[in-house]
């Protein structure tokens, strides 16, 4: 049979943000396919070049629409490791907070968005309701619901205001309370694991030829290879948290692993709030006026773990009030280019949707 | 995983068991950087790959104007020992070539297409590392190299519109133009001090 071209995205209910699959197809069975970025290249590392220290904090949170907190925590531990700055200890644990909810966050949009190529509409409105929850808290936190600029070098902006706990930790009693009746909804439907149990697999090797982390790694080989437990950055080595694995990774286990890190980070954002000492909760890096802080030279990679792998800047400063030269290592870069070069052929067309949504895939942090 | 200062001391003997770097830079007790002269790049990390550092995380360049160079930067990480290792090389920047990695890591490709269409550097043994991936119909130098001016190219690509229809003001009782430009006279008066 002759083979057909069809578009996956950028406007498709299995398409996660403004990137296109070109797919292929032979029947319903893939035989070609590859992804089209660059719809949302907006120039952000040339722009951070031309920004100063201080005000690319505005700009950097845009890297990742789902999830910009990591953005925010890479770029301030990067020129906190550039200035030997050491940060005060409330801050670690308020970062961890806001990481951790974004987490949830990002984890529920993901999870929502099995919705679309499943046809299960229900679980993206559950899951949208409560994430809308956590952007209340975001909002009573930094004043903004979805871009925060709140970590900044050298801390946080500002304090957590009065009360806050309380309002944390209900959401999280009341997300936990429902957990069951999430993976009812999702992964343990039978009609939903009819279409999501072993399909779009991802064996072991191919991990390490792709380059994957995060989720669709530790799904596949089954070690904890988490940058939290491996190399913790701000307290995560204070914290008990398991990191949750399989060996047999199709798009179940890995939705799967999602949701049991969704438990962790519940678990996670609860110590914080037990064990967050009272105290200052910023340093300010420089003296005088902040337009003129300028960073020591020194070339930098500070990597996070995202929700959907191993989140890097690349910095380099050449001392002056504008960084050099800023890099960013998207999560999704391996997976959602490589891997649906590579390894989309030979799967049927609606799974593709399904591989874009349990990998996480984000285009904004593959354009930059 | 031990987390301990030994972990970048093992990568430095490993290292110069192989090469002589030109630099050893000791960035945290999780990261070290090595800058390489351009030959001895592929030597350390096939080395690097087989002692366990299987991930590359990033590949990327870095434009050094006033010394004339190219500065490629391979890192790379390993998940048993959690050193991330720096790989830095200059090249010069009128003939900016350096030969693929593809072969050790396969998951260079797109990073080196993308850092050709940004800075130019050519990658012989990639086969489409000329391709365009992100900036499509791209017709300037590469737009991360320090001599693109965002600035005027987008004065010369996208000209400044102009009106043909007269909108002004021409009643003179207008209130809301005098609160108006005394709104901006107050902005301008709040400002103060030079934006660079």
């Amino acid at each position: 049979m002759k083979q057909m071209k069809l578009f996956l995205g950028p406007q498709h209910p299995g398409m996660h943000g403004n990137a296109s699959v070109h797919l292929f197809v032979d029947g319903d069975i893939i035989k070609r396919s590859y992804l089209l970025p660059g719809m949302l290249h907006r120039g952000f590392e040339k722009g951070m070049e031309r920004k100063l220290w201080v005000n690319n904090i505005s700009l950097i949170p845009r890297v990742c629409v789902p999830e910009p907190d990591i953005n925010e925590m890479a770029f301030a531990l990067g020129a906190e490791k550039l200035l030997g700055l050491e940060v005060p200890e409330r801050a670690h644990w308020i970062r961890m907070i806001i990481l951790e909810l974004a987490r949830i966050s990002a984890h529920l949009m993901s999870y929502g968005g099995l919705g679309g190529p499943t046809g299960h509409y229900t679980l993206m409105y559950h899951a949208h309701a409560d994430r809308n929850l956590i952007l209340d808290i975001f909002e009573k936190i930094t004043g903004a619901r979805v871009y925060h600029q709140y970590i900044v070098i050298g801390g946080v902006r500002k304090d957590l205001p009065e009360g806050i706990d309380k309002d944390i930790n209900a959401f999280l009693d009341d997300l936990e309370s429902r957990y069951l009746e999430y993976r009812d909804l999702g992964i343990e439907n039978p009609s939903v694991i009819m279409r999501i149990k072993d399909t779009i697999m991802l064996p072991a090797a191919v991990v390490w030829e792709l380059g994957v982390t995060g989720i669709g790694m530790r799904s596949s080989v089954g070690k904890p290879y988490d940058i939290r437990k491996v190399m913790p950055y701000a307290r995560y080595d204070q914290v008990d948290f398991e990191v949750p694995t399989s060996t047999y990774s199709d798009a179940r286990s890995r939705i799967d692993i999602k949701l049991k890190e969704l438990v962790q980070s519940i678990s996670i954002i609860r110590q914080c709030l037990k064990k967050m000492p009272e105290g200052p909760v910023r340093v300010k890096p420089g003296h005088g006026q902040s337009m003129r802080w300028t960073v020591p030279k020194g070339y930098v990679y500070s990597p996070v773990e995202s929700s959907r792998g191993e989140f890097g800047y690349y910095m380099v400063s050449n001392g002056g009030t504008n960084p050099y030269r800023v890099g960013v290592r998207g999560a999704s870069y391996p997976q959602g280019l490589l891997g649906i070069e590579k390894y989309m052929p030979g799967t049927r067309i609606d799974d593709a949707a399904l591989w874009v949504d349990t990998m996480g895939i984000c285009s904004p942090e593959i354009d930059r | 995983m031990t987390n301990s200062m030994n972990n970048v001391e093992f990568v430095k003997n490993l290292v110069q068991a192989e090469i002589t770097p030109l630099g050893v830079e000791t960035v945290d007790r999780y990261q070290v950087a090595f800058v390489v002269a351009p030959g001895d790049v592929h030597h350390l990390l096939l080395k690097l790959r087989n002692a366990g550092w299987i991930q590359l995380s990033y590949l990327s360049a870095v434009d050094w104007l006033e010394e004339n160079k190219f500065e490629v930067v391979y890192i790379v990480f390993n998940w048993d020992l959690p050193v991330y290792i720096q790989v830095r090389a200059k090249i010069d920047r009128d003939h900016p070539v350096i030969d693929s990695v593809l072969p050790i890591y396969p998951g260079a490709k797109y990073y080196e297409r993308e850092c050709h269409e940004f800075f130019g550097v050519c990658f012989p043994g990639n086969p489409d590392y000329e391709k365009q991936l992100i900036l499509e119909g791209w017709d300037d130098i590469p737009p991360l190299r320090k001599d693109f001016d965002p600035q005027a190219y987008s004065d010369r690509k996208f000209p400044q519109r102009v009106y043909t229809a007269d909108f002004s003001v021409t009643d003179e009782q207008n209130t809301k133009l005098t609160k108006r430009q005394l709104r901006k006279q107050r902005a301008a008066s709040l400002r103060g001090g030079v934006q660079k």
